[in-house]
């Protein structure tokens, strides 16, 4: 009998490799066929789907590859990108909106105008930004996804740019003395890495749980670009760096993420001392790093892409943003995901891949085990504890690796999440279809 | 294409390179945990398009593999979940069987090999953790391979050099070795994960593929390990076994415990071929036919037997 627990032993680690549980019998997947909860839906011409996803390479502010680069090229460099892949027309673009958080309002919509014109865009293609603080990029896909099913134009970008090189976190002026009776006003202006460690002591994440994620987060990003797994998605940027110490001025092409350390150990991390409070849990090591980048992401009609003939990614499925207590804002993306994935007709069981946004690895640790979401399946080359999470740029960042692995994939990982907190307390959060997941000819309604 | 029942769960099947109608078929009672095992030899008959069962050879523990010898057309060899090697010569009756039994491995036989070059010798990998070097008119083994640290799934010799031949093993290796040398020549770390199979390049002798439950094909050149020259995803479980073309250089052809077989062209941009579906199980053994091209095989633990031609539904 010996021989066959043995025999098993070894059987059942060739099917849940993760799992160290000693169970024996473990219970089986159903191989009765496509029996998920969700109906096939037939493809339409009408779904909005995506057809490119870029972005620049992520690196440290002030210390990395783009520290003497304008926030403008970075956003010119991806809106190029995603014209030069597509071939399309750029005056077929109905609108650009771009997520932006950090810069000032105003002198930013000029900024990200001027550089649709280095992009090579026409006059009459019109832009605009838009803030939901760190969900911005993922806001300004899903703002187009809404004006392309509302009729207003055919084809759309949603794209991001943060520098936090050029733009540093700060409070302009002075503050309401209103807020002291609004409690939930006053945690709005709590330092995101207070509400991290509310976050950790209020759900009970601990340090070591912390450092764990933190590490899992290098380790998978740096094999994925050991392994050129986000070679499809980045696109080189142009641009110069300057000698801090000679005032020197270089020509370089940065091409890869800066901020990955391959080397995280849970020995390293554990010496850095908390950051936000003595007694604390949050460290530099286990928070996302303040970090310089951009994404775009070219949407447009299912029955356009397929007149043209590009190839489809993605199809966006849908959206949720909701708002919870500013004091734990990490929790956002707990409350948001179930809130996409059920407007989406699914359950959590049908989403094969997910992308959530590291920005601190309290909130990331306690919305996966909320969720109870397989670890195999999550931030699977890394998050913005390696990457960094340039505020604005994250959700059109994540977008486009999350699309990019799903390719990868192939048929087995139909459905992908993106979600990610926001500062002074909400969640953002959306579902996308793989492209080719479903096929036109067999979907014909009652087959 | 012919659908055969062989009655126990399949864990291997492989065409005879002597007759293009005649495979072999290793099975297991109970997916191979516990009972008895069976070797059956079935011929497609031509004319009815139906698969007979030639013979067949009981034994007292599963059988985890087979291989036909290269040299003679009635010999193979299978490998016993009780830890014995057992040849068979499919010329004589069941009571002239086995021809020879040899129990030397500690632990579950897991595979076996013919020497394609010089087809005098054959591999065994065992969950022992060693490999085994045999030949036909010898009375033990003639050498025992030991440096992996956990089960050896697979080992392949290479298709063109006599003497080399590459093991996967759960350790997370695969590993290089030259018979006329003392220790293994080459170590890749070629996965996070449990590798659970391997294959050369009949086209590259510098080409390598490699099987891991991270359901992930690895393509390597065995001069750079430091990186694999192509990774393969698409399975969305573990990747059991798999298999080279001996037709088209680039092609290969795998099953997995996601129940489908699924065949690669590791140089395209869309590298996933094909993907069969047919089995209702976990899919244990596949073979690719050296006298028809094109012609595939599968085996499951549904029980079944499909040979089939790529590009044509299975169960037709």
């Amino acid at each position: 009998m010996d021989r066959a627990i043995n025999r098993q032993r070894v059987l059942l680690q060739h099917l849940a490799p993760s799992s160290e549980s000693s169970q024996i019998v473990s219970s089986s997947i159903c191989a009765a066929g496509d029996s998920a909860a969700y109906e096939r839906s037939a493809s339409f011409g009408d779904d909005v789907v995506i057809v490119a996803a870029y972005r620049t390479p992520l690196c440290k502010s002030k210390r990395g590859g783009f520290k003497d680069t304008l926030p403008d090229d970075l956003l010119a460099t991806v809106l190029k990108a995603v014209l030069d892949t597509s071939k399309i027309d750029p005056s077929e673009v109905g609108d650009i909106v771009v997520g932006t958080v950090l810069a000032r309002g105003s002198q930013r919509a000029s900024e990200c105008r001027m550089a649709a014109f280095y992009a090579g865009f026409p006059e009459t293609v019109p832009l605009r930004t838009v803030n939901r603080q760190c969900s911005s990029g993922l806001q300004a896909v899903a703002d187009v996804v809404a004006a392309i099913r509302a009729g207003f134009y055919d084809i759309g970008i949603g794209a991001g740019l943060e520098s936090m090189t050029a733009d540093p976190m700060a409070w302009d002026g002075s503050i309401n003395p209103k807020t002291h009776i609004f409690s939930q006003a006053q945690d709005c202006l709590l330092p995101m890495g207070i509400t991290s460690e509310n976050v950790a002591h209020r759900f009970g994440v601990s340090r070591e749980e912390q450092d764990q994620a933190a590490v899992e987060s290098h380790r998978k990003a740096a094999a994925a670009t050991a392994a050129g797994r986000f070679k499809d998605e980045i696109i080189p940027v142009k641009t110069k760096i300057v000698d801090p110490k000679t005032g020197e001025e270089k020509e370089v092409t940065i091409s890869v993420d800066d901020g990955i350390r391959p080397g995280t150990s849970l020995s390293g991390l554990a010496k850095l001392k908390p950051a936000f409070k003595k007694d604390g849990t949050t460290t530099a090591g286990n928070s996302s790093q303040v970090t310089d980048g951009a994404g775009a992401v070219l949407l447009m009609k299912r029955s356009v892409a397929v007149k043209k003939g590009l190839p489809i990614l993605g199809v966006f499925r849908s959206f949720a943003a909701v708002g919870v207590d500013p004091a734990v804002m990490g929790v956002g993306p707990a409350v948001a995901i179930p809130a996409a994935v059920k407007s989406a007709g699914l359950q959590l069981d049908d989403i094969d891949l997910f992308e959530i946004n590291e920005a601190f690895a309290s909130q990331f640790v306690y919305c996966a085990k909320k969720l109870e979401l397989d670890p195999s399946k999550i931030n699977v080359n890394g998050g913005a504890i390696a990457l960094g999470h340039p505020l604005g740029a994250t959700g059109a960042r994540c977008v486009a690796t999350l699309l990019h692995e799903m390719k990868r994939r192939g048929r087995d990982c139909r459905f992908g999440v993106v979600s990610m907190c926001i500062g002074t307390g909400m969640g953002a959060a959306a579902v996308f279809e793989r492209g080719d997941a479903v096929d036109q000819l067999t979907n014909v309604k009652g087959f | 294409m012919p659908i055969f029942k062989a009655g126990f769960s399949g864990h291997a099947v492989k065409f005879s390179p002597f007759f293009e109608t005649r495979l072999v078929v290793a099975s297991a009672q109970n997916f191979g945990i516990i009972g008895n095992g069976r070797i059956q030899v079935i011929d497609i008959d031509p004319a009815t398009g139906s698969i007979v069962e030639l013979c067949a050879f009981d034994t007292a523990d599963g059988v985890y593999d087979c291989a036909w010898s290269e040299a003679h057309e009635s010999l193979l060899v299978s490998a016993v979940a009780d830890g014995h090697v057992k040849l068979w010569d499919t010329a004589l009756p069941p009571n002239s069987n086995p021809v020879c039994s040899f129990k030397e491995h500690g632990r579950e036989v897991h595979s076996a090999d013919w020497n394609p070059v010089r087809r005098d010798s054959f591999l065994t990998s065992s969950w022992d953790d060693t490999i085994k070097l045999w030949a036909v008119d010898r009375p033990a083994s003639i050498r025992t391979f030991r440096e992996h640290t956990y089960c050896v799934y697979t080992a392949a010799w290479s298709p063109r050099h006599a003497d080399v031949f590459a093991s996967a093993s759960g350790d997370c290796t695969v590993r290089v070795w030259d018979v006329r040398e003392p220790t293994s020549k080459l170590t890749l770390s070629a996965h996070d994960l449990e590798i659970l199979s391997c294959d050369w390049n009949k086209y590259d002798q510098c080409c390598l593929a490699t099987a891991s439950i991270d359901k992930s094909i690895g393509i390597w050149d065995i001069r750079n390990t430091r990186m694999p020259m192509n990774r393969l995803e698409g399975h969305s479980f573990a990747v059991r076994k798999i298999k080279f073309s001996p037709h088209r250089p680039n092609v290969l052809v795998s099953c997995s415990y996601d129940m489908t077989v699924c065949m690669w062209d590791y140089q395209a941009e869309d590298s996933l071929l094909a993907r069969y579906d047919h089995h209702t199980e976990f899919v244990g053994g596949i073979d690719m036919s050296v006298l028809v091209e094109g012609m595939l095989a599968s085996t499951g633990w549904d029980e079944l037997v499909y040979v089939w031609q790529h590009g044509t539904d299975p169960r037709a």
